[in-house]
């Protein structure tokens, strides 16, 4: 850290554990996931808020991790991709997205999982239109977006009836 | 849309295959989409510094000083890296042709704006970037070569002093009697065409970790490479290493798509470990030095292209002039780019002849590099948009036209006019098949019925080539050496019966880790999940090239064969010791080793390799009992080229057809794709889910050439792209939906007669979206002839043409 800028405490709940840090106010809250946290799930393609790979969820809507401070999650409840299965095991959208061929890299699927959450947990049976534009935001250079479409679309079947 | 295996499955123990040819969960994805895999940003190792690199903001400048000292006493700073180190300890990187490469950092001057000036290492990247900032370089600003037609003007300045000019490579293919075609020809068709640069943009940029041990003086390097094995050549080189002293450790990256770039990053970090005591230094490429200064951009290029026509609709011959700007030198390879057009010149057609005038380059534009496709997207382009004007010249539909020119399933092998041989195909099928999927009749009624009411509405009818499993030998033209291209993998049983597949790169999205399991479970009559593929760092690896050039898929299938038939071998021996009976007696199937003639005696796998590992004394002495096997594939039947470059070069011509339905507004100049239908034919699918997978991504990055992409220079060379928001991607808006459809015509020459499949949709995309945009725009006289088709350039047309 540098020894310029003084350091603000603050208090995060990430995935359901409570952690206090001391950070730099210009720490991105998306390393301060990776970096101390080790929550490296949540990954960075960008560093402007276009490619959404950084998608994590903050007091259950999506945020854009790249273009938060760390400072501006004290005291918030954050979730990622750490967060989304469970001891029962993978949530829907990770199996259908597994099943349905909806990742290549699989580097921008973290984020393209914490939007389609988003989107489900408000409508539990979007249109293919409702999908995408929820989903604008999050860039995937390699599926071509239609296993994607096709992966929200099996989860939600999956949620609806579970 | 699945498609019926074909008997080539021959090559595998089994009639009745589990896992190839279907659409198999990939192994890949638990880690995937848990968020758990080790990609390089994730990765941290004791003691690690981070690097930060300053950039030239100049296209060509004379760096007269450089001051570092109050970055120096910045704490946290740990070594700080200029062009004064990099002159002393390095070599310019090695490109084809040669003398066109930099060092890593500019030594005296730089020639890009983004090109690396000095770096620094501090305990973090913050640091890093502060120190940056304090770091004062003084620059006497150079003349600059904004583009390729300014390179080439006489009073042009040089980029390499070494060089006579700026001109790498400047010369002319004749294949066949050309120039008497055209003097027969009843119609000539010609037009010209500016293809704007694009690129790779992977979602993840390039990152690594660079550790120099003084001890020994050796090198090990973590990252997101593509081509390991080439990795470590170049850094020998770069560096002065003897190349068994440099490792490569690739981790598993988030895409490449060729463009992954990494030789700079790469030796900069080694640098400032060697600077730094040895401690390990991360680089981790940000989006704006990627989109700058990266491994990114490709395609930079001016067409002059001419047909020959018979009254009948023949074509019979060719020609392209292509002036192609590299960028600030050979650095990124992307001189292959237009050497691979050679291994499909002329297309699906029976073209007789052909001429190629190539004049490529150097510009103080960032050099380029690979990208998905390397070369033919624009090429065919090109020939695509001629085909249709000749269609028109002709008063023939633009699918007939291409009917009537099809090499005939009858022909093949097929050698085109440029030398290359391609292997099978049913190219009358794939548009038949199409056509009716589309319902092009329709299409065409529609059409005319918005025409009636005013709409603008195109249909794209296009047939492209791919050329699947790339040789070096087809890039002779640019100067690179070798015949042959190995692809090797080690197949080992453990003891308890479990498999290990070894290889040499690392996964980036395809799938293919999930092809070796398939096969290797097919083989040897296991579950899939009994198969374990993992990535050896390149000191342990079997030779390997990896994936490029749409060969991994065929290679890998290859080698994981050869080596599962040697393993098999061995335990026929082994049971033929445990049976009594000849190794000739024995055979491989469901998953043991048994009698032809009594096939209840058995033995099963697990016991025949626990046998060879913990049970020596029921072996004879001189017995192998290693239950594994090491495999390297090299293409059969390739040849060295001619002095016209002629060769047999890529194995493998996969062939796709696509129709696309798109509407343009004149008022607003924006294209909506309304339809778009594919059937392609790229042999033996063995994992249909993952061609379907690379068919439609090769779409999305094809309609972003097409409409979206471009590396945007000002006229004085400044590049106005550095993020997403001046580069733009596409997304679900812009990207179809997609009908597919197959059609199987297995590859004679390739295991299991798969065909590479890899990059066919980006060769076919951007001429099938442009031939449909054109058609719409007929009726106002107008058509493009530069990409991307953006809305101002579209809405521009139409308002210059005054309509």
């Amino acid at each position: 850290m540098s020894e310029f800028v003084e350091a603000v405490d603050i208090e995060v709940t990430v995935n359901g554990k409570t952690y206090q840090r001391s950070v730099e106010p210009r720490l991105l809250l998306v390393e301060f996931l990776r970096e101390e946290l080790g929550l490296t799930g949540t990954h960075i393609g960008c560093d402007t808020s276009y490619c959404g790979a950084c998608t994590i969820h903050m007091n259950g809507a999506p945020v854009k991790s790249c273009t938060l401070f760390a400072v501006q999650a004290d005291g918030q409840t954050l979730t990622t991709v750490e967060g989304l299965a469970t001891d029962a095991g993978l949530h829907p959208l990770q199996k259908a997205f597994s099943e349905h061929h909806g990742l290549q890299c699989g580097y921008c699927t973290p984020g393209m999982l914490m939007s389609a959450k988003a989107l489900l947990e408000r409508n539990p049976n979007p249109s293919d239109k409702e999908i995408k534009k929820q989903i604008a935001g999050n860039v995937c250079r390699c599926t071509g977006y239609q296993n994607i479409i096709k992966s929200v679309h099996a989860a939600a079947a999956e949620m609806r009836e579970s | 849309m699945t498609t019926d295996m074909n008997n080539s499955l021959y090559e595998l123990p089994t009639e009745s295959p589990r896992f190839v040819g279907q659409q198999v969960r990939r192994i890949e994805d638990p880690a995937l989409v848990s968020g758990s895999v080790e990609f390089i940003d994730n990765v941290t190792l004791p003691g690690m510094l981070h690097a930060a690199i300053l950039r030239c903001p100049h296209p060509h400048a004379r760096i007269v000083s450089i001051d570092t000292t109050a970055a120096r006493q910045l704490p946290g700073v740990v070594a700080v890296l200029t062009g004064e180190d990099v002159k002393r300890w390095c070599n310019p990187v090695v490109t084809a042709p040669e003398g066109w490469g930099a060092y890593c950092l500019a030594v005296d001057k730089a020639r890009f704006v983004g090109e690396p000036v000095m770096a620094i290492a501090a305990t973090d990247r913050y640091i890093a970037e502060d120190a940056c900032e304090l770091v004062e370089v003084e620059y006497e600003v150079l003349p600059a070569v904004p583009d390729a037609p300014a390179a080439i003007a006489a009073d042009s300045p040089l980029l390499f002093e070494n060089q006579n000019s700026n001109v790498m490579l400047q010369r002319v293919y004749d294949w066949g009697e050309v120039e008497p075609l055209f003097e027969r020809a009843d119609h000539i068709v010609r037009e010209t065409f500016r293809w704007n640069r694009v690129g790779a943009n992977p979602m993840e940029t390039f990152g690594c970790i660079s550790q120099w041990n003084l001890a020994d003086n050796s090198l090990t390097c973590r990252g997101s490479y593509q081509t390991p094995s080439f990795m470590v050549l170049g850094r020998s080189a770069s560096l002065n290493l003897p190349s068994n002293k440099v490792r490569i450790i690739a981790h598993p990256h988030g895409g490449s798509f060729g463009g992954k770039g990494g030789p700079r990053g790469t030796d900069i970090s080694a640098l400032l470990s060697r600077k730094a005591g040895g401690r390990p230094v991360k680089y981790i490429e940000d989006r704006a030095e990627y989109l700058l200064a990266g491994g990114g951009q490709s395609w930079d290029r001016y067409y002059e292209a001419a047909l020959a026509v018979m009254a009948d609709g023949t074509v019979t011959g060719l020609k392209v002039k292509l002036l192609d700007d590299q960028g600030a030198g050979a650095e990124g390879y992307g001189t292959i780019s237009v050497a691979k057009p050679l291994a499909a010149f002329t297309g699906p057609y029976r073209i007789q002849a052909a001429q190629y005038d190539l004049t490529v380059v150097a510009t103080n534009r960032a050099p380029t590099f690979a990208y998905r496709g390397y070369g033919p997207p624009p090429h065919n382009l090109v020939l695509e948009t001629l085909m249709d004007s000749a269609a028109r010249e002709l008063g023939i539909d633009s699918a007939e036209i291409r009917r009537r020119n099809y090499i005939q399933p009858e022909q093949f092998p097929y050698t085109i006019p440029s030398g290359n041989e391609y292997d099978s195909g049913n190219y009358p099928e794939v548009l038949a098949r199409a056509l009716q999927m589309a319902d092009y009749e329709a299409l065409r009624a529609q059409q005319q019925t918005a025409r009636d009411e005013g709409r603008y509405l195109g249909i794209g009818v296009v047939s492209t080539v791919e050329p699947g499993v790339f040789d070096w030998n087809a890039y002779r033209t640019a100067g690179v050496q070798g015949v042959g291209v190995p692809e090797g993998a080690r197949v080992n049983f453990d003891m308890l019966g479990q498999v290990t597949v070894t290889v040499g790169f690392a996964l980036e999205g395809q799938g293919q880790y999930t092809v070796a399991a398939q096969v290797v479970a097919d083989y040897f009559g296991l579950e899939m999940d009994a198969v374990r593929v993992v990535c050896a760092s390149s000191d342990a690896a079997p030779p390997h090239f990896g994936p490029g050039g749409s060969r991994v898929g065929v290679a890998l299938t290859g080698a994981v064969l050869g080596a599962c038939h040697k393993i098999a071998e061995k335990f026929r021996r082994v049971g033929a010791v445990l049976l009594q009976c000849e190794p000739d007696d024995l055979e491989l199937a469901g998953g043991a080793v048994r009698m032809r003639e009594r096939p209840e005696a058995q033995l099963g796998l697990a016991d025949l390799a626990g046998t060879m590992l913990a049970r020596s004394d029921l072996l004879p002495p001189d017995m192998d009992p290693h239950p594994g096997a090491t495999h390297v594939w090299t293409p059969p039947g390739r040849t060295e080229p001619d002095e016209q470059g002629r060769c047999k070069s890529y194995l493998t011509a996969a062939n796709a057809t696509h129709v696309v339905l798109v509407e343009v507004d004149p008022d607003t100049g924006v294209t909506e794709i309304l339809k778009y239908v594919i059937v392609d034919d790229c042999g033996t699918r063995l994992n249909p889910a993952n061609v379907e997978g690379q068919v439609q991504g090769g779409v999305a990055q094809g309609v972003g050439a097409a409409l979206l992409e471009q590396y945007v220079y000002t006229e004085d060379g400044q590049p106005l792209v550095s993020t997403f928001a001046d580069y733009l991607m596409p997304t679900l808006h812009e990207v179809p939906i997609t009908q597919k459809g197959a059609v199987v015509t297995p590859s004679p020459f390739t295991p299991l007669g798969a065909k590479g499949c890899g990059e066919g949709s980006i060769h076919i995309t951007p001429a099938a979206v442009i031939c449909a945009i054109n058609d719409a725009l007929q009726p106002l006289g107008v058509k493009v002839r530069e990409t991307p088709a953006s809305p101002s350039r579209i809405w521009n047309l139409i308002r210059e043409a005054g309509t």
